[in-house]
């Protein structure tokens, strides 16, 4: 029987990573095998996931022990920056102001979401409490990321797909909210179905990930349930917040003042 | 032409990004449109036409000029609400899912027409009938027309809403003759009401036009009926 640490988690060493290796190792040679040429990034991954993920451990244990609510701060625009670049990346044809979108519409959940959550549910002693904030914020702003980058993307090719009924639309005297809105719907159903879905098969399907790593870590499982029930209400929220926010911040940069939309023959170059 | 003109448009400029650079569409643009008249503009593929009515209809991103109806400056009148009085009929007129009679009352949905009552159901089905879709009830839904019935209830749509101009663009390009020639009566049956047409044509010539102008090198030409 190994040794268990203090919370009741058994830990890992040197040896047992290297064996989690070997598996990728594994996947990596059926890749090569079969000439699906996916190596080379599985490799990259591989060496991304521990160097990340190391750091992150150095940063956290380093930041629970000197905490100051700047340091804290900063870490979640840190953290909200990134979000944005990863939103930017994955809506290839968004136009320019959508970082800036991006940037406000993850402040404003994952602040207002993470905060509410630590002072009124979780009620920490400190308010930058960094052992609850950066963990819940990492959710909350990852989760919603996700729910962005897809509504973002989403919202711009339907507006593309719909130029010419939104043309017709224009010519008889709509607005740009009234030619956008049927792209605004499609747009925010494609953002917040994965969650809703994800909601929908927690404990069925699968054991959510955070509930599994405190179980894992020696938590009873019904107090692990109940963390795992206000995670996912509080990623739902900053989803369908966030989402929300940022297709009303964006859908209207593809419009002229005027009201016209921009076909691709007018736009400036991509953001 | 004497008196104010119901449409005027003066050194309208338009470019678009060609393969050597850019590429003056409208290379200021005069046109003058009186009540009551029909206008063809013709011209080969490419040479502008739609970009033309597009900026007739204030639809065009980045182009200049002046633009005023029945003498007052489009300045002083809002996109939207200039865009009910000068009407355009895209060359490919899309229609929004849902039944006929939905489309054809869409206009008065939208915010710039408040208040204002939408067509009796009765108008419509003259309406329909009017354009030789006689056997096209207004509840039917709108993904079980043909192009040909989606141009016209298209063009019907545009027409319900009662513009002071309107703007077509080829409208009768997917259209057999006998719904051309239903499409020409309706835009002559306009014209004599006091409404006024630009028409862009390539396929067929309107035998009542009242005015023909050539599109060429970005310059509007008047030719001779």
């Amino acid at each position: 029987m190994p040794d268990v640490t203090p919370g009741g988690a058994i830990p890992i060493g040197a040896w047992e990573l290297a064996i989690a290796t070997v598996f990728v190792l594994v996947a990596g040679g059926l890749s090569l095998r079969m000439g699906l040429k996916l190596e080379r990034d599985l490799a990259i991954a591989t060496v991304r996931t521990y160097l990340q993920l190391f750091a992150l451990g150095f940063v956290l244990r380093w930041v629970f022990v000197n905490q100051t609510w700047p340091i804290v701060l900063a870490l979640l625009g840190v953290m909200v920056v990134a979000a944005a670049r990863v939103v930017l990346k994955r809506a290839g044809n968004a136009p320019p102001g959508v970082f800036g979108s991006s940037v406000v519409a993850m402040a404003l959940t994952g602040f207002t979401v993470t905060f509410a959550v630590t002072a009124l549910i979780v009620r920490v002693p400190v308010w930058y409490e960094a052992r609850y904030v950066l963990p819940i914020a990492g959710m909350v702003i990852g989760n919603s990321m996700t729910g962005i980058a897809l509504a973002v993307e989403r919202l711009f090719a339907d507006l593309d797909a719909r130029s010419a009924e939104m043309l017709g639309l224009a010519a008889l005297g709509a607005g740009v909210w009234e030619c956008a809105r049927p792209s605004v719907r499609t747009a925010l159903t494609a953002g917040l179905v994965p969650t809703i879905n994800s909601m929908a098969a927690a404990g069925v399907v699968f054991i959510p990930g955070m509930m599994t790593g405190q179980i894992l870590a020696g938590a009873d499982p019904l107090e692990a349930t109940k963390y795992q029930i206000v995670v996912m209400l509080m990623i739902a929220a900053a989803t369908s917040i966030g989402a929300i926010a940022s297709v009303m911040l964006m859908y209207r940069k593809r419009f002229t003042e005027d009201g016209v939309y921009l076909e691709k023959g007018y736009r400036e170059p991509a953001a | 032409m004497s008196g104010t003109p119901l449409l005027a448009a003066r050194d309208i400029y338009a470019v678009r990004e060609g393969d050597h650079g850019p590429v003056a569409v409208l290379d200021g643009v005069d046109f003058e449109l009186a009540a009551g008249t029909l206008a063809e503009v013709v011209g080969p593929s490419g040479s502008g036409k739609t970009t033309f009515l597009l900026a007739l209809a204030r639809l065009l991103p980045g182009v200049t000029g002046e633009l005023a109806l029945d003498g007052a400056s489009a300045d002083g009148i809002a996109a939207q609400t200039w865009r009910t009085r000068v009407a355009l009929l895209p060359q490919r007129p899309a229609l929004v899912p849902g039944t006929v009679a939905d489309n054809l009352r869409l206009p008065w949905t939208l915010k710039v027409r408040h208040g204002e009552q939408p067509p009796a159901d009765a108008v419509l089905a003259d309406a329909l009938a009017g354009v030789g879709l006689v056997d096209v009830a207004p509840g039917r839904d709108v993904c079980r027309l043909s192009v040909g019935q989606i141009a016209r209830i298209a063009l019907l749509r545009v027409m319900l809403a009662r513009p002071r101009v309107l703007l077509l663009d080829e409208p009768d390009a997917s259209l057999d003759d006998a719904s051309a020639g239903e499409v020409a009566r309706l835009t002559a049956a306009f014209v004599a009401e006091g409404g006024s047409v630009v028409r862009v044509s390539h396929v067929r010539a309107d035998a009542s036009a009242t005015a023909r102008y050539r599109l060429a090198d970005g310059r509007l030409e008047a030719l001779h009926a």
